[in-house]
């Protein structure tokens, strides 16, 4: 009998259970506008693009539209122009665990997943939808923080994970006279979805997001505007010590992918923590899983 | 008893532009909705040159306002949830109609039956339908109203 130690509660659960039904498309001749348009009604991240015969082919992320932004491109400038394709695709009986390996090799965020149908899509799945999953595997748990009655013992503290040992131990930041077209700059080289924005004493003041630049871009504003003109505010931030569950929790309940984080001052943010980076360490938010899981040889 | 749908038409329709806030669009429901009494629940967009653009219902509305992760933090029974409303109205507040209205509108001319138009309603799940002639809005046509002049043909 082997203890496996590096198993997650991952293991076994699959591509099904997790993934999201709904698809959302367009056309590859509907303009960027539209594609603009749908990812704030649906609050996505990408967008399948589709044939007229409804067969995909391929993708058009935020990442994209940034980019269209940043090459001065008309708003009117159809999603074939600017897709990536043609999408990576699961099947729904993938184990999660190798779908996020496939998502971690190539480098992608999301995963679509194959219908029954010839040429059908069945659903998509994206790291915010596996953290989803496990989040309420972990609420359901005889162990979560949450079904103790009493308030939070240190000295259970060793079980739970905290933030700290998730988070990104580093933040990318941009200063609030920095262009737009500057920023951009750096998400695109950071490969993140939103940078800070320090003001001129250097404290956080706001959070540029891919999702701030496209409405920016929608709304006509200039690239070489300041970035302390687009900026989303206040910057929401949690402690190192934060149990992972809470900060998990206080993501989901703010509607924000990221959280920065402080040791004790909000104005001295030192890393950043993601829902991506939840799910990327293949784990819930507490360690009881992982020596739980014993194979028989 | 007309069958088509200029014999069902509202002429007395409201217009929003794309370059409204959300938070005016709101408004003006409202206002228009007083004015006609009766609630309303979407409304035209027209561009500069006053063609028809889109639609703004409230559903386009509702489909922002609804937190992204609501079908997780649902069973968060434990979580508090005071100002959360508010937040999530807030975050609509830096969005236009042209943001997030529907661009892709089935529209009719006034010649359309009402039985085609009944037809393109239970099909598409949707409410109301401009009534556009060489570019030009003539009215709206409301699923309440062809249902209650189909109504008088059975009580006639």
């Amino acid at each position: 009998m082997t203890v496996i130690d590096n198993r997650s509660v991952l293991s076994g659960i699959k591509v099904r259970e997790a993934m999201r039904r709904q698809v959302v498309r367009l056309d590859r001749n509907a303009p960027v506008a539209q594609a603009i348009r749908y990812f704030i009604k649906y609050k996505v991240n990408a967008l399948l693009v589709v044939e007229e015969d409804f067969r995909a082919a391929g993708v058009a992320s935020k990442t994209d539209v940034m980019g269209a932004y940043y090459a001065g491109l008309p708003l009117e400038t159809p999603l074939e122009a600017i897709l990536f394709g043609p999408p990576l695709f699961c099947e729904e009986d993938d184990t999660l665990e190798s779908a996020l390996g496939t998502m971690r090799e190539r480098g992608i965020y999301r995963l679509y997943v194959r219908g029954e149908e010839p040429d059908a899509t069945a659903g998509v799945l994206a790291y915010p939808d596996i953290v989803g999953m496990l989040y309420r595997y972990c609420r359901r748990c005889a162990k979560n923080i949450f079904r103790h009655r009493k308030p939070y013992d240190e000295g259970d503290g060793n079980c739970y994970l905290k933030v700290r040992e998730i988070m990104t131990p580093s933040v990318k930041a941009h200063g609030v006279d920095e262009t737009l077209a500057q920023v951009m700059e750096g998400l695109s080289e950071y490969r993140v979805g939103a940078v800070l924005v320090r003001d001129r004493q250097g404290r956080p003041a706001g959070v540029i997001s891919k999702s701030d630049l496209m409405i920016a871009y929608k709304h006509g504003v200039p690239s070489d505007t300041p970035a302390g003109e687009v900026m989303g505010t206040p910057v929401f931030s949690c402690h190192r010590e934060e149990l992972l569950a809470r900060a998990i929790q206080s993501m989901i309940y703010r509607d924000v992918h990221r959280l920065f984080v402080h040791s004790g001052d909000p104005g001295d943010v030192a890393g950043v923590f993601s829902l991506s980076d939840a799910a990327r360490a293949r784990s819930g938010s507490c360690r009881a899983c992982i020596p739980s899981r014993i194979q028989v040889e | 008893m007309g069958t088509v749908a200029r014999d069902v038409m509202d002429t007395k329709f409201h217009l929003l532009s794309p370059e409204t806030s959300i938070a005016e669009a709101v408004r003006l429901f409202k206002e228009a909705g007083e004015r006609e009494g009766r609630r309303l629940f979407g409304m035209m967009v027209v561009d500069g040159e006053g063609s028809l653009a889109g639609t703004l219902s409230m559903y386009d509305i509702l489909l922002v306002v609804r937190p992204k992760h609501i079908h997780i933090w649902g069973e968060m029974d434990d979580l508090d949830v005071t100002g959360l409303v508010d937040a999530s109205c807030e975050r609509v507040r830096s969005l236009l109609v042209g943001d997030i209205m529907t661009t892709d509108v089935t529209t009719i001319t006034a010649d359309t039956h009402l039985f085609m138009i009944v037809d393109i309603m239970l099909k598409k799940h949707i409410r109301r339908l401009p009534v556009v002639e060489d570019g030009k809005i003539l009215g709206i046509v409301y699923i309440s109203d062809v249902f209650y002049h189909l109504l008088d043909r059975f009580v006639a």
